[in-house]
This record gives structure tokens, C-alpha cells and sequence, in this order.
């Protein structure tokens, strides 16, 4: 059990918010994970005086993580601060970790649940409910692994210090990234349809729509310059007609 | 219809608002194309309209991942710029197509400030390019960083609309193809970009032929 005081553990949990406020090219979130950690040090080492700006100082060095998964660095780093860890074993800590941790959060958020949540909201959307209730929805199933994966690993990240690595192998995340990912496909096939259904009786329109998602399909992720270039290139030939007084 | 002073000044300030949630504070995806242009949208007093262009927007965005220190356009300002204009103007599917054209630009413009930013943060949190803030100068500017972030996201709303209004005045009523090639066209791109998030999944295509079976389905039982 770690020894930080509630007011401690909510202070840094609340900071971890914008622990990507000063984001830069040097340090990148190495500034947000000092102010993110700050509320420990102070209670570890008192609010002012030399021991707690060296180990400030420390935590601005270059850090980086995914936003959400940070709190378990942030928590397991104030435990080995807490059990008086060598300061050298403490970097070597957070470089192993932040690697892992980013991974992480980039697979299950950025390319799992993210998906999936907005796919849910466009759903919907497309199949004619309300845009509240689209935007609503999509906020309310995003932010509940957020906030989740935030508060519980911070709790996780306190609790466990030197041995998170072990409580993460044994966590669940591949299931969820699993899981995410088939109801997220299984949701681009009903968006879709549902996107293409008001052109289905007209044959020419059916045939170019049919194209652009068989293209969209073999580009993936290349689809988005192609589809740019198509409509710029349409447009400034519809731009084009109209000045020299053709067209509508 | 012209934007009256204090909704422009509302849709500057959600401008601030998405900027920060994009990377700096929170990110509770207020930020999504989709999310801010409805929001946009509803302060004009037309979310459905926001919401149609958010809708476009968001299909362009899903496999852009903010990974690592990756230069990517920034979506949210961009989004309540163009559904600020397009919202409270005449929603032709043709000006649908040239506002998501100059949004999209202006995402690119996003992306660049992002880079700026970061690069003035350099000078804010380190002190000769090392990490040696003291903990009270840390704390105040890593909330000046924030604010200017915030700063840069009015800024770029502000810019965006202007821009958006005099194409829309200017540029968009020389559209020459009249109205159903637009209206296709986007139904076919909406398609395409949705279809090419597949690849982003894993390419579970199973999964997606799946889905379009039941929707087939469901709009047949509906017809």
C-alpha cells in the first residue's frame, strides 16, 4: 500500500490533465510530467528547499508516454520517490517505461477504442438520430476508458512501483484492443452502407460510390490524400466552368 | 447571414477551447471534427448543418494518429471555423464540398501553429536548453504554455472564418456543376474514407462484411 495522502493522489491525478500543456521538441511531456508529479515531491521532500528542486529538476528531463498512461508512470515514479530509490535507477525506471506505456495507449486509444467510439457516433448519426445524441454517446463510451485507464493507473502505477511491469503483462489490454477492434470493423461495414444507401437506385452514382469504397479499402490509410486530391481536382474544374460562365 | 459579434466572439473562444483539449488539457476528444462542428453548428443555431460537415470532416480524420512527435493537421479549430460559416449560410451541397476544402487547408495551417507552439515551448520550460526550472517557475509556465496554446486556437478561428466567409462570398457562387455531381461525390468520398478504416483495425474485413450485411438488412426490413 503506498503512504500519499488522498489530497496528494487527487492533485497529481488532476494535474495529469495537462500533463501535455508545455509539449515541446527537447523535453517533450518531460516539463508536464515534473508539474504532473510536483504534488508528491512537495509532500516527500517539503514545499521549498534544495531536495525538492533536484528531484524536480530530475523529472523535467525528456519524458514521453501516451497522455492517459502516464498516470501509471507518474504513480509507480512517486512510489520508488516514496521508497527512497537511487536517483540514477529511477531515470533507467522511467526510460524503460516509457516506451511500453506508449505502445500501449497508442494500440488500445489511438487505434482501438478512439475508432470504435467514433464509428459508434457516426453510426448513429448516419442512421438519422439526433447529432446530440451521436456526439453525446460518442463522448460518454470514449471518456469512460479514459478516465479509467487515468484513475486506475494511477492507483495501479502508486501501488505497485518497481512491479508494474508484471501488473501490466497480467492485465487485460489485449482482450479490450481485441474486442475494440472487431466491433470497430464490424461498425466501418454498417457506416458504410449506411453512408451509401441514399444513391442505391441510381445506377451510375451506386457504380463511382462502389469505386470509392473499394478504393478507400485497398488505399487504408492512404485513402486521405486520394480522396483530397479527387475533390480539389473537381472543385477547381467546377470553380473554373463557373468563371468562364459555363454550368449552373 | 452575417455572424453577429458576440457568436463570432463564441465560436473564437470554443475555437481556444478545442485547441487545448487537442493536446494540452484534458483531450476528451471535444476536439473531434465531428464533436466541435456540431458544437459549432448548434451556437450559429444550426447543428444539424455542423454536424453534416463534422460528419465529412471526421471521415478525413479517422486514421490520422497523433503518435509520437508526428507533424498532423489539426482538426478542432479548423472544424468550428468552417461549420461557424457553413452552418449560418446557404447549405448547398456544392459550398459543402469548397468549405471542406478550405477547412481542410486550414488544418494543415493548424498543424503548422502546433509546430510553432512547440517549438516556442522549447524556450518556456528549459533554460538554455536544459531542463533546470525551478518547481514554482515550472508550474507558471506550463500554464503559460497552455495559454498560449488556447491563444493560438482563437487566433486560428478567428483567422479561419474570415477566410471561410469572403470564399464562400467570393469564390463559392462560381461553382459550374451544378448540384448532384457535389452531392455524389460526397456520398462517394464519406464511403471511401469510412471503408479505409479498415486497414487502421487490423483489417478484420470479415468483420466489416459483416456489418454492412446487417445494415443491409436493416434498411431493407425498413424500406
Amino acid at each position: 500500500m503506498n503512504g500519499f495522502p488522498g489530497g496528494v493522489r487527487l492533485r497529481m491525478l488532476l494535474r495529469s490533465f495537462t500533463i501535455q500543456g508545455s509539449w515541446n521538441y527537447e523535453t517533450l511531456i518531460g516539463a508536464g510530467f515534473a508539474y504532473t508529479i510536483l504534488p508528491a515531491l512537495r509532500h516527500l521532500y517539503g514545499k521549498e528547499g534544495d531536495a525538492l528542486e533536484k528531484s524536480v529538476e530530475r523529472h523535467e528531463e525528456l519524458f514521453n508516454s501516451h497522455p492517459y498512461f502516464v498516470t501509471v508512470a507518474v504513480g509507480a515514479v512517486s512510489r520508488l520517490e516514496q521508497m527512497g530509490a537511487d536517483p540514477a535507477v529511477v531515470v533507467r525506471f522511467k526510460t524503460a517505461l516509457r516506451g511500453s506505456l506508449g505502445s500501449m495507449g497508442d494500440r488500445l486509444i489511438w487505434s482501438a477504442w478512439r475508432p470504435m467510439s467514433l464509428l459508434i457516433g457516426l453510426v448513429l448519426l448516419l442512421a438519422g438520430a439526433a447529432w446530440w445524441l451521436a456526439v453525446a454517446v460518442f463522448l460518454v463510451v470514449y471518456n469512460a476508458l479514459h478516465l479509467a485507464v487515468r484513475v486506475k493507473g494511477l492507483q495501479l502505477g502508486t501501488e505497485a512501483g518497481f512491479d508494474i511491469g508484471r501488473v501490466l503483462k497480467e492485465s487485460p489490454l489485449q482482450l479490450v484492443i481485441d474486442a475494440a477492434s472487431r466491433f470497430a470493423s464490424f461498425l466501418v461495414g454498417v457506416a458504410v452502407v449506411l453512408a451509401a444507401a441514399p444513391i442505391y437506385q441510381d445506377r451510375g452514382a451506386a457504380l463511382l460510390v462502389g469505386t470509392a469504397i473499394v478504393l478507400g479499402a485497398f488505399l487504408g490509410t492512404r485513402s486521405r490524400r486520394v480522396m483530397i486530391a479527387i475533390l480539389a481536382g473537381v472543385a477547381a474544374l467546377a470553380l473554373a466552368f463557373g468563371v468562364m460562365g459555363y454550368g449552373a | 447571414m452575417p455572424l453577429e459579434p458576440s457568436t463570432f466572439l463564441i465560436l473564437v473562444l470554443l475555437g481556444g477551447i478545442v485547441a487545448v483539449d487537442g493536446t494540452s488539457f484534458g483531450q476528451f476528444m471535444i476536439s473531434r471534427p465531428f464533436v466541435a462542428a456540431s458544437l459549432a453548428g448548434l451556437v450559429v443555431g444550426d447543428p444539424v448543418s455542423g454536424a453534416t460537415l463534422g460528419l465529412m470532416l471526421e471521415a478525413f480524420h479517422l486514421t490520422v494518429l497523433p503518435v509520437g512527435a508526428a507533424k498532423y493537421p489539426e482538426g478542432g479549430p479548423a472544424a468550428v471555423a468552417g461549420a461557424g460559416i457553413y452552418a449560418s449560410t446557404a447549405s448547398a451541397p456544392s459550398a459543402l464540398v469548397l468549405t471542406i476544402l478550405v477547412v481542410l487547408l486550414l488544418e494543415y495551417l493548424g498543424g503548422e501553429t502546433v509546430r510553432y507552439l512547440r517549438q516556442t515551448n522549447i524556450g518556456l520550460v528549459t533554460v538554455d536548453h536544459r531542463p533546470q526550472l525551478r518547481a514554482r517557475d515550472l508550474e507558471k509556465r506550463h500554464w503559460l504554455a497552455m495559454a498560449l496554446d488556447f491563444a493560438r486556437g482563437c487566433l486560428l478561428v478567428a483567422l479561419g472564418m474570415v477566410v471561410i466567409a469572403l470564399a464562400s462570398r467570393h469564390l463559392f457562387p462560381y461553382w459550374g456543376f451544378g448540384e448532384d455531381l457535389p452531392q455524389m461525390m460526397l456520398i462517394g468520398i464519406l464511403a471511401g474514407l469510412l471503408a479505409s478504416t479498415v486497414s487502421l483495425l487490423g483489417s478484420r474485413f470479415w468483420f466489416a462484411l459483416a456489418g454492412a450485411t446487417v445494415a443491409v438488412a436493416f434498411l431493407v426490413l425498413q424500406a
